[in-house]
């Protein structure tokens, strides 16, 4: 491959060119990159705990805001996208749901992506849009 | 340790945080939220020795799931030795960090109540 081919993270960002799965590919890997983010934050946000209750409640002032709760909103959203569509991809990997592999013909639509992965894909995304108003239900409902 | 065997701790690590990850939210849905986060609370699950567990074995798999799936992407990205073992070397060590901090802050709430 020629160098100026080469796009680095610009090219595995565009999910434009490649369709439904690549779309779900590349959520899967920034919601991971998000969650992973999240989670770290989370050990230090719980790490004043050690520090007794006025560290703790210093802590909550901090992070129990609108704004702390949209975040906590999103991180909903992530981690019900990445675990539902992960069950997806260890029954893709298990070889069901993809299909039979067949002669490429002109408009090569490809055999992996058929209704029913497609369907397991949008369903994936409507659980997360489900778990983000439960959320949001929960967090600004009180 | 081939590819093959990390790809399937990655896959029983994404599974059992499933599992942990819905266990702690009850615990923190089984009565109002705000409620739930009062300091007193908090000190009362980690001192309950079966969740203290469940924390424990979120922050494994968790750190494991996530640090080896950065590592994946840090592959895909960029190919070479030296960046590949640089990669999964820095992925392990702020694994192993993570979890040492993690568990410090377990023991500490847990014997908190018992001071």
């Amino acid at each position: 491959m020629q160098k100026e081919n080469r796009e680095g993270v610009k090219g595995w960002l565009n999910p434009t060119r490649y369709g439904l799965s690549r779309f779900a590919y590349w959520l899967q890997r920034l919601t991971g990159v998000g969650l992973l983010a999240y989670f770290i934050a989370h050990i230090i946000e719980t790490s004043s705990l050690a520090e007794g209750k006025f560290a703790w409640e210093a802590m909550l002032d901090l992070t129990q805001t609108p704004g702390g709760h949209i975040i906590l909103i999103i991180v909903i959203g992530m981690s019900a996208f990445h675990a539902a569509n992960g069950v997806r991809l260890y029954i893709t990997e298990g070889g069901r749901g993809v299909g039979r592999p067949g002669r490429p013909d002109y408009p090569y639509r490809p055999t992996s992506l058929g209704p029913r992965m497609r369907a397991c894909i949008w369903v994936t995304v409507a659980l997360a849009a489900l778990a983000m108003i439960y959320g949001a239900n929960v967090l600004f409902g009180e | 340790m081939r590819e093959s065997h990390i790809m399937n701790i990655h896959y029983l690590t994404g599974l059992a945080a499933i599992v942990l990850v819905g266990i702690h939210i009850m615990f923190r849905l089984i009565m109002p939220f705000a409620q739930s986060l009062e300091y007193e609370n908090i000190i009362a699950n980690y001192q309950n020795l079966p969740y203290a567990i469940v924390l424990e074995l979120i922050l494994l798999t968790v750190a494991i799931h996530g640090f080896n799936g950065l590592r994946i992407i840090l592959i895909e990205w960029r190919q070479g030795e030296h960046w590949e073992k640089g990669v999964t070397w820095t992925c392990v060590a702020a694994a192993i960090a993570i979890i040492a901090y993690g568990s410090r802050t377990i023991i500490m709430a847990n014997m908190a109540g018992a001071a």
